[in-house]
């Protein structure tokens, strides 16, 4: 029979740590292992970082049918040097690199330019309402529960592939940048989007 | 005067049955339970053959599936029984061997029609004079003792309606009106003292 | 089972800079404790879990069998039921159990949810465990009714049976207990939002116990007074014997089933029956819970024991006569919440029961019971089930694993 295990205090702490770090959108080192060859810690729901440049943590992606969505998760560099995402590419969508910034007094979603730049020794989330993976047309819808390859390319050349899990989602609901067309669909308040569960 | 005193006299009267009625009022779902009406053979009977059939005969109709009546003998040694026939108000076991001469127990328990469980007891006495070697029964009569349960020191699970046990609620009502009875004659007598006086 | 800390390395910089939130909740319990023992007499500290504690304890997720079956029962419980949408096959299914099975992993061990809008609220887990129940309707909808086991079915109708279609059946049921409520709601809010393109909610039955630490190691109490699982198997062999399928294929060995029935009880008319009634009605002392026969809550019934007056002293028609079975074969495992809804106007009580019972087999262990129950138990006359459910538990799953992989993959 399963025995009560109290929860470790230093993993309270570290639960804390995650959150210092997602609500403050960077942060010092969370993670000395680049977690790339471990296996995964969760259900295989949420996927593991391949090997490669940077650790990705809880990565997931926001379930739609079609349209627009979104990736997020937490990108941990623990090298030496800051590393700067210039790019990243799925095979279900088109995909840009976003932040959320102020423009004529609004926040609103644009291209980011020059890439999203993870500071060495530090961790950068991708959040709704901050810096993420944007789908900009789906070519198939994303359902919940499926999982998406994406692949990461850098400023030096080097590539990254990981898999994110969709979930059902309607928070962050954006304003975008003009010329960045409708808003993303699911983004109703509804639940309704990917309701089609089967093909 | 006499005009003057009459109608307090009605209204004692009416104050003193309308207090009655409210006592009697919480009384009411406690009356509602089952009770024995009639058994055969009769409480304290004393039968100079032995009966093949115990048959007792409640206020509210039995349900088969809650109805349980026991005979044992002097000793406290359960008599073996049919199970008991259910025909509507009336329950019937049948007593499968012969009964000696000696002191028996009746106990029953049933169900009322609102769930709340009643069970008792008595006693019948088998006398029968062609028996000329009856086997001595004098056992010590043990259910003088009100039917207590097995547990020490704890309250008996019987019900506090159960026929061996405390004054029944009829016999709470007899008491009330007699109670009553002897309040209105007293303060008839003690006006009437007045007037003449 | 990999411990969550083994799992997830944290750097002394990551522990400074992100523990501030963390270390001031940790003193701010520190304080409560404190406070919430005063020196009264009958409180015995060595016992009761410092209240700090009950928060950040934690039940295994992972594991050959599914957490919240023989775990200590927890303090508030949410039986939630859902309906299938039309649409959900084997491969939707599949992406169901990914994505529950995902955030109960994580939730359980005290770690937000992926995408979880309020994650501050994942972080008492409280042994929060979450249950994955298959009904008949899983099954179907997957294909796989062959994979069924026989005896998750829809009960048979009894005789004192009024369901509510509100509070019965379901195609996947989950039960989510914790020793916090807010923990439970939560989670509840979380496994909810992940269902909706899959499922609706059919129903959510919520229920109580005493508080953690509020009565250690004690049968609980249901709201007729009475001590409510006395008769549970013990842990070890008699339950182990009594709830886990022992063998067969690896969707069914390690399994369990799950009855889950809402039992109304009519408080109005029980107030009607004074003490040594209701004791007779169930057959035991209601202070210790002991048999009428016996003065220990866990002494063995004399059912042939007579009184002076000739009848058994227990009656054969009460509730513990006809619930008793003494082969742990036949035994089932209650784990029963209290439920308690606002009263009406006049003051008549909505309360009652929401019983649930884990057994290797309905069939066996359960049914037997139940229709000696629904012939004659007195109890009849002050309870009535308004809801019934069945359900299938299959077996847990190992890190990285998702519940159902083996009926669905």
């Amino acid at each position: 029979m399963p025995s009560t295990r109290r929860l470790p205090h230093r993993a309270a702490l570290l639960t804390a740590a995650i959150l210092a770090l997602a609500a403050a959108g960077c942060g010092s080192s969370a993670d000395p292992s680049p977690g790339t060859n471990a296996p995964s810690t969760t259900a295989s729901a949420s996927a593991s970082a391949a090997a490669g440049v940077l650790g990705i943590r809880d990565p997931w992606v926001k379930a739609a049918d079609t349209g627009m969505t979104a990736a997020f998760g937490t990108l941990v560099n623990d090298g030496d040097a800051d590393v700067t995402l210039t790019a990243a590419s799925t095979e279900v969508s088109p995909m840009e690199l976003h932040e959320m910034a102020m423009e004529d007094g609004k926040m609103v979603m644009r291209a980011k330019p020059g890439g999203i730049v993870i500071k060495a020794r530090s961790a950068h989330a991708l959040e709704p309402g901050g810096d993420h993976l944007m789908l900009m047309n789906l070519a198939q819808p994303v359902k919940a529960g499926d999982e998406v390859a994406f692949t990461l390319t850098f400023a030096d050349g080097r590539t990254q592939t990981f898999t994110a899990v969709a979930k059902p989602f309607t928070g962050a609901q954006e304003s975008y940048a003009p010329g960045h067309g409708q808003p993303m669909p699911g983004t109703s308040a509804t639940p309704g989007m990917s309701m089609s569960p089967a093909a | 005067m006499p005009t003057r005193t009459r109608p307090s006299v009605a209204g004692l009267l009416a104050a003193t049955l309308t207090a009655m009625a409210l006592l009697l009022v919480p009384a009411a779902p406690a009356a509602a339970h089952n009770t024995l009406q009639a058994a055969t053979p009769a409480r304290d009977a004393r039968l100079t053959a032995a009966p093949t059939m115990v048959t007792l005969r409640f206020m509210q109709k039995l349900d088969p599936a809650f109805t349980t009546i026991a005979v044992s003998d002097a000793a406290q040694r359960r008599i073996p029984t049919g199970e008991p026939a259910v025909k509507g108000t009336t329950g019937t076991v049948t007593i499968d061997e012969p009964l000696s001469n000696g002191t028996y127990t009746v106990a029953y328990r049933v169900v009322s029609t609102d769930g709340h469980p009643v069970q008792g007891s008595y006693r019948f006495t088998v006398a029968d004079p062609t028996v000329t070697a009856s086997p001595e029964v004098t056992a010590p009569v043990t259910s003088a003792a009100p039917a207590t349960s097995a547990a020490p020191g704890s309250p008996s699970p019987a019900s506090s309606t159960g026929a061996t046990e405390g004054p029944g609620p009829l016999v709470l009502v007899g008491g009330g009106v007699l109670l009553v009875a002897v309040m209105v004659a007293g303060i008839v007598l003690l006006l009437r003292r007045r007037r003449s006086s | 089972m990999t411990g969550t800390s083994d799992a997830r390395p944290v750097s002394r910089r990551g522990l400074l800079t992100g523990g501030a939130l963390a270390a001031g909740g940790a003193l701010a319990g520190a304080a409560t404790v404190t406070a919430a023992r005063p020196d009264t007499p009958g409180v015995r500290p060595a016992e009761a879990a410092p209240v700090a504690q009950v928060g950040s304890a934690v039940e295994p997720f992972h594991g050959p069998r599914q957490a919240g079956v023989a775990t200590e029962p927890q303090a508030h419980a949410a039986f939630v039921a859902f309906t299938l949408r039309s649409g959900t096959d084997r491969a939707a299914l599949g992406r169901m159990l990914r994505l529950l099975s995902d955030d109960a992993a994580r939730l359980t061990q005290g770690r937000p949810a992926l995408a979880d809008t309020e994650p501050e609220l994942g972080l008492l887990p409280a042994r929060l465990t979450v249950t994955f129940g298959f009904g008949p309707g899983l099954y179907r909808a997957a294909g796989r009714d062959d994979r069924r086991p026989d005896s998750v079915v829809d009960l048979p109708p009894f005789r004192v049976d009024r369901l509510q279609s509100r509070w019965s059946g379901g195609d996947l049921l989950l039960q989510i207990c914790a020793d916090d409520p807010l923990t439970v709601v939560h989670a509840q809010r979380v496994l909810v939002k992940d269902s909706r393109p899959f499922a609706t909610v059919r129903w959510v039955q919520q229920g109580f116990r005493r508080a953690a630490g509020a009565e250690p190691g004690r049968t609980q109490r249901n709201l007729f007074g009475q001590l409510d699982g006395t008769a549970n198997p013990k842990p070890g062999v008699p339950l182990d014997t009594a709830v886990w399928v022992p063998d067969g294929p690896d969707w069914l060995r390690e399994s369990t089933t799950l009855v889950v029935r809402r039992i109304s009880m009519n408080l109005e008319t029980w107030d009607l029956l004074g003490r040594a009634d209701r004791e007779v009605a169930v057959g035991r002392r209601v202070g210790t819970g002991a048999p009428l026969t016996g003065t220990g809550e866990h002494d063995e019934p004399d059912f042939a024991a007579l009184g002076p007056d000739g009848l058994t002293v227990i009656p054969d028609f009460s509730h513990l006569t006809r619930a008793h079975v003494t082969d742990d074969r036949l035994r089932i495992l209650r784990r029963p919440y209290n439920y308690d809804g606002v009263p009406t106007a006049d003051g008549t009580a909505d309360s009652g029961l929401v019983f649930a019972s884990y057994q290797a087999d309905i069939a066996r262990q359960f049914l037997p019971i139940q229709r000696r129950l629904a012939e004659r138990d007195l109890l009849n006359e002050w309870t009535t089930p308004i809801g019934s459910a069945v359900f299938a538990i299959p077996p847990g799953c190992p890190p990285g694993g998702w519940i159902g992989r083996q009926l669905l993959g």
